[in-house]
């Protein structure tokens, strides 16, 4: 069980590192405070899903295709990372995909319901980036965003950037 | 065993080339370039084969008169490639391809070193004495 | 593919090969009819020929209906070139013979065509055994007639020949036995593709007639049919056997196949073809058995992909992009088979390839076999390109490098261009461009007797393509892929070529793009040597960034070394500050509190880092402007770079050559320098570089070091130039005034009050006139203060102009070293009386230079001066403080403009700095007033101290004069005029309280400093100056000495009129009258006076005697009290008085107004004042 939870008490070490140090560049700028600055959260999820993603798909066979790959992120990749899989996952055939984890991770120790809404962004900024890292090196280039409307559900929307 | 092993990356430039015999090392970087033709065209989706095969290695490439060169394409279209001597008959389809999966793990703590940026070349000193020691069988 | 039983079957080769592959062959051409396309003779133009030739060769495919009436389609190749040995192979397969003969030829007399003739003779000679028939076409001389085209109808008899009616009339000869066909070349000949159709259709007959020979003869009585090499492998043998019979047979069928192939029965030979295998295949006869397969798969091919055509030539050059571009070009045809009934046996397209597989392993086991193997690899591996089966065409094209060939370099090289070729095809670019650089290396290999290097340098250009390699270096390097050794060795190889085919320019070419893109790949050792190989290349052919067109009408783009030398930095330079245009009318100092905000700066530095390219200053027309360049050989060696000149757009520009040596990893600075030739906005891109025999346009864009892509600067139109000098020596010290268009300095020391000129010196060196000059003085002085010490003749200055080019005109600049003589000093002498003093000092020092206001300036001031406190010392401490100097700094602004440059609005500055320094002369320590002699008059007692060194002679009256030693004082009097009423009226006017005792103050110190001028003259050093009391300060008792009393007074002793400088004497007991008048000068009336008279006596001694009543006695008051006296007039009082004792008395007359009075009084009329008549009378008794 520890190491379990060492990863998810690393995760939201990183994330208010992360805000800290944003939070100090931006002071003077005087930002809102309403959008929160989670691109280096996002970015550390990026390089961290591209490395990782070559150690994970080493003993698959070769995906077919998009959907292929997607299904891999959904279940073994998923697996792997959060201990479960995707409960949902569907597409529009042209490239959106949208994955939806009831019992996401890195939300279900924060509240059920609506409670800390507000701040769930920064629970899943970093997988967002993850995914988009992992599909990036699979030659799939895409856009994440993430969408919680009742924690700890979370819906991840892939949209796919064709060339 | 094996004479050669290169690494090619998504954009099929080399990122890491060992050679047993250094001296050999230009006419095996023809060769090894000269066989990304025929991976290109087994990764290719629009071909029969491509759809069919679906193991990460992909088996011999061509052979030469003095040498064979098998291939092996991660998920992340990273190639490998072996060159071995057409002499060498010992080697069987099997050692080849766990040959290739040996390879193909130090690759994945490869990128896993933060001191790696994956897509630049390969310089690890230690990296280059594994993929030795498996090409030539020592491990 | 390789039969792992090679060669079993064959002997060694004794037997001649078929010796010349046919690289070209595709399958289709089983089918065809050979006819060779010959021209003969010098007269026709090879041109012509090839006009004629494309024309011929458009009837490749002729539909005959045969004698059952079903249509054939005919297939016709066309050669130009058939070596005799090919027909050998003619039983093994028919379409290897060749059955037609085409000559063309020109004539222009009858010789001539007898010589056309019998080279065509001689042709059907060589072609003999298995020529059908020929024609031959002859292009004679254009008759001067132009008759219309007549009929043509073709006759039967072979040797009948054809004319066109406008072609003079010649005869064949005798013994030709051919049917010419005689054609004016430059008409349309609008009949030969009947012609030739024509002899297709004769060909088709004999071939059909042979065919229906052969397919007559009864297959077990056939004879044995050979391929060449295989004549003796039989002699001895027995025919009769069965084994041998059904060899017999099965060659038979299978020769019967081709027979039909050719014949246009498709559907009859693949049956003949598919017997003829299982016939075959049952005796093991590999060779034809592969023939038989062979057969059937190209039999198969034309069925499923009828349009299948051969490719032309090599045309591509890097055009197909990376992958397999065959891919999308086109669904295989293989879904639309021209024939609609089902064929029996026939292949599908894997069976083809299958087949053609297993054909060319057959082959494969015949060592003479070679060319027919490699043959069908290439065919085979056509039809794969045909089916987009690039990985089956990649394993024939594979297999042709194994057969091993006894082949002429030529052939191997065709042979390795041909598979370069279809390695393209199939988007195998890396293969294509490997197999290219194999045919080039065979055209110089030390096998081949006439090495080209010409073609091997245009094959290794062609292979850059595979290898990634962009001709262009800036594409080159944005792509940056590829494999870098690899690149290297292509390119040295390139160059070794381009060396070796005397194209100097294009090897220099080459390495300058080897260095250029490949230069991080290249370790220290390599980058030497390839710049040492360059520069040695360069010597036969400069390197010049111009492209290169070969002759093939490939553009090789310049290469340009744009890090040989690394730039590291690339900095425009502003003008020097005296030169730099400034703006005429926004000449705003910044007189903020802040000369430089650190958080301004920063800022412009950013605005910088981000790139605006746009430069904040100008630059001017025909004027040297500069760049300044850090650059860094990154070679080992010493580099010599020439004629660096920058690259500009916009404006034109003019830049001078430099030339600069740069030692090894050393970063070097330099400048260049150039001059805009008009005005308007210059970009500069870069500079050119001749270096290591190469020039180079190194645009800022390309470098490896970031910058922006180009600098932008204005360049406004020309303005004169100044030269400025002055008649003073330079200052020795520097300014620390931040403006730094200083062209010259003036240094000298005055001492206080001593005062100077300067002559500034203005000569206009360029050669346009100045129409605009202004001169001002900046300091950081109070503008007061700054005034007093630098006077400039505006009026001289306003005379110069215009001053016209080479002309010289000057102006004075008046210095005076103004100071304050008032040194503050606490010490007492012991003379003057202490209340003197009380409080005078405070403000003295305010307006000393130095003070308060420059405090806050200290650094760009020199002074030791400047603390109050320490003067307060007193006057030893004066003496004994270091010679106490200031310096004064000034800067004299001349702004000038003239020309074009005026009417943009813009001049230029030029700053003369000045740099006095003041010196103390005297000072005075101390000042009293004293009653003079006179009432109109008074004494200004001073205590003058000599600060300098040296003997001092002072001449503080007009009559008199005083010597002071060096840094000795002494006290002088100075008779001063008491300030006038007039001066003063005001503040006996009516009540104004903002009128203020200080006031009065200051005008009666204002009246003492016009007055008193102390001139001193310092012997040793001939200075002379004069010493003013500006800003002395005085109590109210001086005050009342100092101006003129607002009472006239008017005493009289016994009747005379009191005379101050009169001894008066009485005798003891004597009655003495006195009367006195006061007359009220002033414009209003003064009220409750109290006018009182009083005796004392003066011991001496600082004590005043007034209890005098035991020594005398008042007779009449001595006090009375006026109360109002009106203006202009008088008022009297007279009394009497008697000594009782002598001695010496004084009297004090003096009138007062009341303590606490009526407060409606102007100041000087407020309560408590009182006058007195001065001096005291004083009265010896005796």
């Amino acid at each position: 069980m520890a190491d379990d939870i060492l990863f998810d008490l690393l995760h939201s070490e990183i994330i208010n590192y992360t805000l800290r140090n944003v939070d100090d560049n931006e002071k003077d700028k005087n930002s809102d405070k309403k959008d929160e600055d989670l691109s280096n959260l996002e970015y550390i999820g990026f390089s961290t899903g591209y490395r990782i993603i070559e150690r994970l798909t080493r003993e698959m066979p070769r995906f077919k295709d998009e959907l292929d790959t997607l299904k891999f992120i959904c279940t073994d990749f998923w697996s792997a990372i959060y201990k479960k899989q995707i409960d949902n996952l569907r597409t529009n055939h042209q490239g959106v995909y949208v994955l939806q984890d009831n019992a996401f991770r890195f939300l279900n120790r924060l509240s059920n319901g609506k409670q800390y809404l507000e701040v769930a962004p920064r629970y899943v900024a970093f997988t967002c980036g993850i995914i988009r890292g992992s599909l990036a090196n699979l030659n799939v280039h895409c856009l994440v965003t993430a969408d919680i409307q009742s924690l700890p559900s979370c819906k991840f929307h892939i949209q796919v950037q064709r060339v | 065993m094996a004479v050669c092993a290169a690494i090619v990356g998504k954009d099929n430039s080399p990122k890491f080339f060992c050679c047993i015999n250094p001296d050999e090392e230009l006419t095996f970087q023809y060769k090894v370039l000269s066989s990304l033709d025929i991976i290109e065209e087994k990764l290719n989706p629009a071909s029969k084969s491509a759809s069919e095969m679906r193991e990460l290695y992909l088996g011999q490439l061509y052979s030469l008169e003095t040498c064979k060169i098998y291939g092996y394409v991660t998920n992340t279209k990273i190639k490998f490639i072996i060159v071995v001597d057409s002499t060498n008959m010992a080697l069987r389809d099997n050692e080849i391809r766990s040959m290739f999966r040996k390879i193909h793990s130090e690759y994945a703590d490869m990128v896993s070193n933060p001191f790696y940026i994956p897509g630049e070349p390969i310089t690890s000193k230690s990296f280059d004495s594994s993929i030795k020691n498996i090409i030539t069988g020592t491990v | 593919m390789r039969s792992s039983v090679s060669y079993i079957l064959s002997t060694s080769t004794t037997e001649p090969n078929m010796s010349h592959p046919d690289y070209e062959q595709i399958s289709h051409d089983h089918a065809a009819l050979l006819i060779l396309v010959k021209h003969i003779g010098s007269q026709l133009r090879p041109k012509t020929f090839t006009k004629f030739y494309d024309r011929i060769a458009k009837l490749n495919q002729v539909k005959i209906t045969d004698s059952s009436g079903q249509v054939r389609t005919i297939f016709v190749r066309y050669i130009k070139e058939h070596p005799v040995e090919n027909n050998d192979w003619g039983d093994f397969q028919t379409h290897r013979r060749l059955i037609g003969l085409v000559s063309l030829g020109k004539y222009d007399s009858q010789t001539e065509l007898n010589e056309v003739c019998r080279v065509h003779e001689s042709l059907k000679v060589k072609y003999n055994a298995t020529l059908y028939d020929s024609r031959s076409i002859l292009f004679g001389p254009t008759k001067d007639v132009d008759s219309p085209v007549t009929d043509k109808s073709s006759g039967s008899d072979c040797s009948e020949t054809k004319q066109e009616s406008n072609i003079e009339k010649y005869t064949t000869p005798s013994n030709f036995k051919t049917r010419a066909l005689f054609y004016d070349e430059t008409s349309a000949c609008v009949d030969l593709e009947n012609q030739i159709v024509e002899f297709i259709n004769s060909l088709f007959w004999v071939l059909e007639s042979k065919r229906l020979e052969r397919s007559r003869e009864k297959l077990e009585r056939v004879s044995l049919l050979f391929a060449p090499f295989e004549k003796k492998d039989f002699v001895g043998l027995d025919m009769e056997s069965r084994q041998n019979k059904k060899r017999c047979t099965g060659r038979m069928t299978k020769h019967l196949g081709d027979l039909c192939l050719q014949a246009g029965l498709v559907s009859e030979s693949i049956q003949y073809y598919t017997n003829a295998a299982e016939t075959l295949k049952s005796v093991n006869d590999w060779l034809w058995l592969g023939a038989a397969y062979e057969g059937l798969s190209t039999a198969s091919a034309l069925v499923l992909y009828p349009n299948m055509q051969r490719s032309e030539g090599f045309q591509r050059f890097g055009s197909l992009p990376e992958g397999s571009p065959k891919k999308a070009n086109q669904e295989p045809a293989s879904s639309t088979p021209t024939t609609k009934k089902p064929i029996a046996n026939l292949l599908n397209p894997d069976d083809i390839s299958k087949r053609y597989r297993e054909a060319i392993i057959h082959y494969s086991k015949y060592q003479n076999a070679g060319i027919v193997e490699t043959e069908a690899s290439f065919k085979a591996a056509r039809i794969a390109v045909e089916q987009n089966h690039a990985l089956q065409a990649a394993s024939f094209l594979q297999n042709v490098v194994y057969i091993n060939l006894a082949l002429s370099e030529q052939e191997k090289i065709q042979r390795f261009e041909t598979l370069a070729h279809l390695y393209t095809q199939i988007g195998f670019n890396r293969k294509a461009a490997f197999c290219l650089r194999l045919a080039a290396t065979r055209y110089v290999s030390p096998q081949n007797p006439n090495p080209n290097w010409n073609k091997c340098y245009s094959l290794m250009l062609q292979s850059l393509s595979g290898h990634k390699l962009i001709l262009d270096p800036i594409e080159m390097l944005e792509a940056d892929q590829g494999w870098p050794t690899l690149q290297i060795q292509i390119l040295q190889d390139l160059i070794v070529a381009a060396k070796r085919a005397n194209h100097s320019a294009l090897a220099t070419r080459h390495m300058t793009f080897l260095l250029q893109t490949m230069w991080s790949h290249l370790n220290q050792t390599e980058q030497k040597e390839l710049a040492i190989q360059l520069q040695s290349l360069s010597v036969q052919c400069e390197g010049s960034p111009v492209p290169l067109v070969l002759e093939s009408g490939i553009v090789v783009p310049p290469a340009n070394l744009t890090d040989i030398p690394v730039c590291l930095g690339f900095v425009l330079k502003d003008l020097k500050p005296h030169l730099r245009p400034r703006l005429i009318e926004q000449e705003k100092e910044d007189m903020g509190p802040f000369l430089f905000t650190p958080i301004h700066f920063g800022s412009l530095d950013r605005n910088k880092d981000k790139g605006d390219p746009k430069m904040e200053f100008l630059w001017v027309e025909n004027e040297a402007c500069e760049v300044s360049l850090k650059l860094s050989n990154p070679l080992s060696f010493e580099l010599k770079v020439s004629n660096m000149r920058l690259l500009t757009s916009g404006v034109v520009f003019e830049s001078a050559p430099e030339t600069v040596t740069l030692p090894p990893d050393m970063v070097t600075s330099l400048s260049l320098t150039g001059w805009a030739r008009e005005s308007g906005e210059l970009e500069i891109t870069g500079y050119s570089t001749h270096a290591l025999g190469v020039k180079s346009n190194c645009r800022l864009k390309y470098m490896t070091n970031h910058f922006p892509p180009q600098f932008k600067v204005d360049v406004i139109p020309s303005l004169p130039i100044l030269q400025v000098s002055t008649s003073l020596p330079q200052s020795a010290s520097f300014s620390n005034f931040h403006d730094d268009s200083i062209v010259t300095s003036a240094g000298l020391s005055l001492y206080h009050g001593e005062s100077a000129q300067c002559v500034i010196t203005l000569t206009n060196t360029s050669d346009i006139p100045i129409e605009m000059l202004e001169v001002t003085v900046n300091s950081i002085l109070e503008p007061q203060l700054q005034n007093e010490i630098f006077q400039v003749d505006l009026e001289q200055v306003s005379l110069i102009l215009p001053l016209q080019p080479e002309q010289t005109a000057s102006f004075d600049v008046k210095i005076f070293a103004s100071a304050n003589f008032l040194a503050p000093n606490s010490a007492v002498s012991p003379s003057i009386p202490q209340d003197l003093n009380s409080g005078m000092f405070s403000s003295l020092s305010t307006s000393l230079p130095g003070n308060s206001s420059f405090s806050r300036h200290n650094s760009s001031f020199r002074s030791s001066n400047s603390g109050q406190s320490s003067l307060a010392g007193g006057l030893t401490a004066l003496f004994q403080q270091p010679l106490s100097t200031a310096a004064v700094e000034a800067q004299l602004k001349i702004r000038y403009s003239g020309g074009a440059g005026l009417q943009s609005g813009h001049c230029r500055t030029s700053t003369v700095f000045f740099n006095v320094e003041l010196m103390p002369s005297l000072h005075i320590t101390n000042w009293d007033v004293l009653p003079a002699e006179k009432n109109t008059q008074f004494y200004l007692v001073l205590d003058i101290a000599n600060l300098t060194t040296q003997e001092m002679e002072l001449e503080y009256t007009a009559s008199k004069h005083m010597l002071i030693e060096g840094q000795e004082s002494c006290r002088v009097p100075v008779p001063v005029d008491r300030c006038p009423l007039s001066k003063l009226s005001d503040f006996y006017e009516e009540a104004d309280q903002s009128k203020h005792l200080t006031d009065i103050n200051r005008i009666c110190s204002e009246h003492i400093s016009e007055l008193v001028k102390l001139k001193w003259l310092l012997n040793a050093t001939d200075s002379k100056g004069v010493a003013s009391l500006k800003g002395i300060n005085l109590n109210t008792r001086m005050l009342d000495m100092v101006r003129m009393s607002p009472l006239e007074w008017e005493v009289k002793i016994n009747g005379d009129k009191f005379n101050a400088q009169e001894d008066l004497s009485c005798d003891a007991g004597d009655c003495m009258e006195l009367q006195m008048s006061i007359a009220n000068s002033l414009e209003t009336a003064l009220k409750e006076l109290t006018l009182s008279i009083q005796f004392y006596q003066d011991y001496n001694n600082g004590t005043l005697n007034y209890r005098m009543d035991t020594r005398l006695a008042i007779s009449g008051a001595s006090k009375k009290i006026l109360s109002s006296l009106e203006p202009k007039n008088a008022a009297n009082h007279r009394c009497n008085v008697v000594f009782f004792a002598p001695g010496l008395y004084k009297l004090d007359i003096q009138c007062y107004t009341p303590d606490g009075g009526s407060t409606n009084t102007a100041p000087l009329v407020s309560t408590g004042h009182v006058w007195r008549f001065t001096p005291p009378i004083s009265i010896q008794v005796k």
